[in-house]
């Protein structure tokens, strides 16, 4: 597996692009799902660029989680054409688990596996990696995750023990440790506590100026905060797609701006 | 009414219970007394002699268990794994179905198809003078308990949260370092119970034993022979308990055999709870034991 | 490098091996049931079901009514025994036992639920057979069987009446019931398929029971109809039991398969019937 990994890496570098569309990291277009006879997703066109955040709001049962979770291949059966990396993936080099490794997706929900902090870290590792892990791997992720002052005393302790917050932060240096090319979020800060809110923001922030992230929120406020390209979805669709400030203040469509007035109105 | 009715009840079956031990310990007393705990390594048991040494079935009874378990451990952990990880509903259905119309099967006639279909078998098939032996016991138990370790197994792989599948797959780990690192670590409490009721299954299954095993009170010569003719404890209690009379040293000696086998599956169901986390007669310890 | 071995297998070769490993579990219901059928089925005459036949001549085509009758007497005995004391204890559980009584109260079942049946055969026979002097009788065996399907009864009752709502409790609890009436009006009505499933699995195992009831409840022939509870009967797995054993006489054998054919017919009718209606759910 891990040779797999690395040839893959070293494809995603050399072959050919099947695309010329530079500073683009991934390129969804025409993006269909139905599961259970249900049209979940229907016509889903949007791109990231290499970095920076993207924000995906929009009303309960719009699709976005489902949407992560084609991405990161949990839905298989879906339509359409998607580019990460300027390849397709369904072709991608190395097959299904070499492309999850590349899109970090973090749940809404911690899971951490019951073993070690360090061992939940480089849980998807190959196995030669995780007994020898890359020097300085585990404390650079974690500091990335900026969980590291927190657990760098007790790395042999069981991950369980860690607070929500904390358990969520694991997650997220566990799929860094993967050398993601993007991470994907589900609502990674809900029914977090505000200081666990307000380091996985800062964590957020920071990783953006090396990659590009999606991240599905409920938020408002913490969408104004992160800032970014927000995309708006509603019903399968992507309504609107416009950046943080243009969205904020001069939505174009009546949907988006309907969602503004009922979303702030619950806050208040 | 329904307040006496209830402490009756409960009164009852405690009653039943330690009266039961307590005639299991007291009719067996005789046994032990005259002949002393060392009968339990002793080889030789001739009723007619007075020679009573309960090692040939203790034996018996250790090795049906364990061919059985070394058969049914590894099938019974793969169907629960196909079961849950690699079949869709409708034939995961079927293959639960069958398992409970084995589990249901009553072992008598478990003991028939050993008899009439597994002996002529093994008897031609490895050229033996009889095909009634220990592996035919422990090749027909394993059929028996297969359906409790392959159901115990696949409801504790159920129990294994879709949280922690989806998050190993969407670290993209591949299948089987999924399954071994994953999937049978979180789910071996549960396949840890089924094993070891398993266990106690195969030690306490009797007509099924009884009609194939041979009933003969030897130690198996070298001791690896499972090809030959024995005994079990179980099966000697019910080949001989029709002939001894009350109150015989006899009647002693096979109530012996019943207190053993009381003994060895009352300390593997224990086992099982404490594992399971759930060994509860000390208080305070369950509580403690959960994180 | 020490590498594990899993690591490396191929995923395919690794799903081929589970397969493989499974083969067993997959045929071997089919292979036994399709078995007991192709022997019992041909030897199954009419005859030996409509008590034309004398039950004495067990050589040519003997009756098997009186086992079919015995068995299901010593079925229903012990259920009718086992059931009202099983409902008792899990009530008790669930209304007056304390958490630590709760604890030991199921740790003592699942220790009786291990207990191998032949011991408590060879309890029986110490008290009710000898000590009691019942002799060899159909009480004494429904007794026993009672006691073996206790643990499971109790088991099932406690799990069911787990499943009821607290709130339904709860409320019916505020409207100023009592538990008597709460366990009429509000546990039973939603309890009782699963009850009656797991009465159906108590009966099923009280009729595949052989070992317990072989030495103190049945003997092989010469019984139609027991006179009182305290007659011996027949029963179809000791039948098959002694049957089997007759390798001289091909017909006894058949004879015995033609039993089992008849003793799993029995058995699974009663655990079909159970998981048809565990799929029962009264009142949403």
């Amino acid at each position: 597996m891990n040779t797999k990994r690395k040839t893959s890496d070293m494809l995603v570098a050399t072959a050919q692009p099947a695309t010329t569309t530079d500073g683009v990291s991934l390129q969804v277009s025409g993006l269909k799902l139905s599961l259970g006879g249900k049209n979940i997703l229907r016509d889903i066109s949007f791109s990231l660029r290499e970095h920076g955040i993207n924000i995906l709001i929009g009303p309960s049962g719009a699709g976005k989680s489902t949407l992560l979770r084609c991405l990161n291949q949990l839905h298989a059966d879906w339509q359409g054409e998607m580019l990460i990396m300027n390849h397709h993936a369904r072709q991608w080099p190395g097959g299904t688990d070499a492309l999850r490794h590349q899109m970090g997706l973090i749940a809404q929900k911690p899971a951490v596996f019951p073993c070690s902090i360090e061992k939940n870290v480089t849980f998807g590792l190959s196995s030669r990696e995780r007994k020898h892990p890359p020097a300085g791997l585990i404390e650079r992720v974690l500091r990335q995750a900026v969980l590291w002052d927190e657990v760098k005393d007790r790395l042999h302790e069981s991950a369980a023990i860690l607070s929500i917050g904390q358990q969520q932060r694991l997650c997220i240096a566990r799929a860094l440790a993967l050398s993601p090319s993007m991470l994907l979020l589900d609502e990674p800060t809900a029914s977090l506590d505000p200081r666990s809110k307000q380091l996985i923001e800062a964590s957020l922030s920071q990783l953006a100026e090396t990659m590009p992230l999606l991240c599905v929120t409920h938020d408002i406020e913490q969408a104004q905060r992160l800032g970014g390209q927000i995309i708006f979805m509603c019903d399968g669709r992507i309504i609107e797609i416009a950046s943080a400030d243009t969205f904020f203040t001069r939505p174009e469509r009546l949907e988006a701006r309907e969602f503004l007035r009922w979303s702030t109105c619950d806050c208040s | 009414m329904l307040n006496l009715w209830m402490r009756a009840s409960v009164f009852i079956t405690l009653v039943v219970v330690i009266l039961m031990l307590g005639f299991l310990v007291s009719q067996s007393w005789p046994y032990w007394w005259q002949y002393g705990i060392g009968m339990l390594f002793a080889g030789e048991w001739y009723p007619y002699e007075r020679l009573f040494g309960m090692a040939p079935a203790i034996i018996g009874s250790f090795w049906a268990a364990v061919v059985a378990l070394i058969i049914a451990i590894p099938t019974g952990i793969a169907a629960a794994v196909m079961s849950t990880e690699l079949m869709s509903g409708p034939w995961r259905g079927l293959l639960r179905g069958g398992m409970e119309l084995l589990a249901g099967i009553p072992s008598v006639v478990y003991g028939l198809l050993g008899l009439w279909v597994l002996l002529p078998f093994l008897q031609s098939s490895l050229n033996l003078l009889t095909g009634h032996n220990l592996l035919a016991a422990g090749l027909l138990l394993s059929v028996m308990v297969l359906p409790t370790i392959m159901v115990m197994a696949q409801d504790a792989l159920h129990e294994v949260h879709i949280n922690q599948r989806e998050a190993a797959l969407s670290l993209g780990i591949d299948w089987n370092t999924r399954l071994w690192r994953v999937l049978l670590p979180q789910a071996w409490p549960g396949i840890r119970s089924g094993i070891l009721l398993a266990l106690g299954r195969a030690l306490g299954e009797t007509m099924a034993v009884m009609l194939v095993v041979g009933s003969m009170d030897r130690i198996p010569d070298p001791w690896y022979n499972l090809l030959a003719p024995a005994q079990t404890l179980t099966s000697r209690i019910g080949r001989e308990i029709g002939e001894a009379t009350f109150g015989s040293i006899h009647f002693a000696a096979l109530m012996a055999c019943g207190l053993l086998l009381a003994v060895a599956t009352i300390a593997i169901s224990l086992l099982a709870q404490e594992k399971r986390g759930q060994f509860t007669f000390f208080p305070g310890e369950a509580g403690s034991r959960k994180k | 490098m020490k590498l594990s071995p899993f690591f490396h297998v191929n995923n395919r070769i690794a799903k081929t091996v589970t397969v493989l490993l499974a083969i067993p579990a997959l045929l071997l219901p089919a292979a036994c049931l399709l078995y007991i059928l192709f022997k019992g089925i041909p030897a199954l005459h009419w005859d030996m079901l409509a008590g034309t036949a004398s039950a004495v001549s067990f050589g040519a085509i003997g009756s098997l009514w009186p086992q079919v009758a015995g068995s299901l007497l010593l079925m229903l005995g012990a259920c009718m025994i086992a059931a009202p004391v099983a409902l008792g204890i899990a009530l008790f559980h669930a209304l007056c036992a304390s958490a630590r009584q709760q604890r030991m109260l199921l740790s003592l079942l699942h220790l009786l639920q291990g207990i191998p049946p032949i011991v408590y055969g060879l309890c029986g026979l110490i008290v009710l057979v000898h000590m009691l002097h019942w002799g060899i009788c159909l009480l004494t065996g429904a007794i026993i069987l009672a006691v073996i399907i206790l643990p499971m009864l109790v088991l099932n009752t406690v799990h069911a009446i787990d499943r009821i709502p607290l709130e339904r409790t709860e409320a019916a609890r505020a409207l100023g019931m009592r538990d008597g009436q709460i366990v009429r009006r509000v546990w039973l009505p939603a309890a009782w398929p699963s009850l009656l499933t797991g009465l159906l699995l108590g009966m099923a195992r009280a009729l595949s029971e052989t070992a317990p009831i072989l030495f103190t409840a049945t003997v092989f022939s010469g019984i139609n109809w027991p006179d009182s509870l305290f007659s011996p009967v027949t029963s179809l797995q000791t039948h098959i039991f002694y049957l089997a054993q007759e390798g001289a006489n091909a017909q006894a054998v058949n004879i015995a398969w033609a039993s089992a054919v008849i003793l799993v017919a029995l058995v699974t009718t009663f655990s079909i019937s159970a998981s048809a209606l565990r799929k029962i759910r009264v009142g949403g």
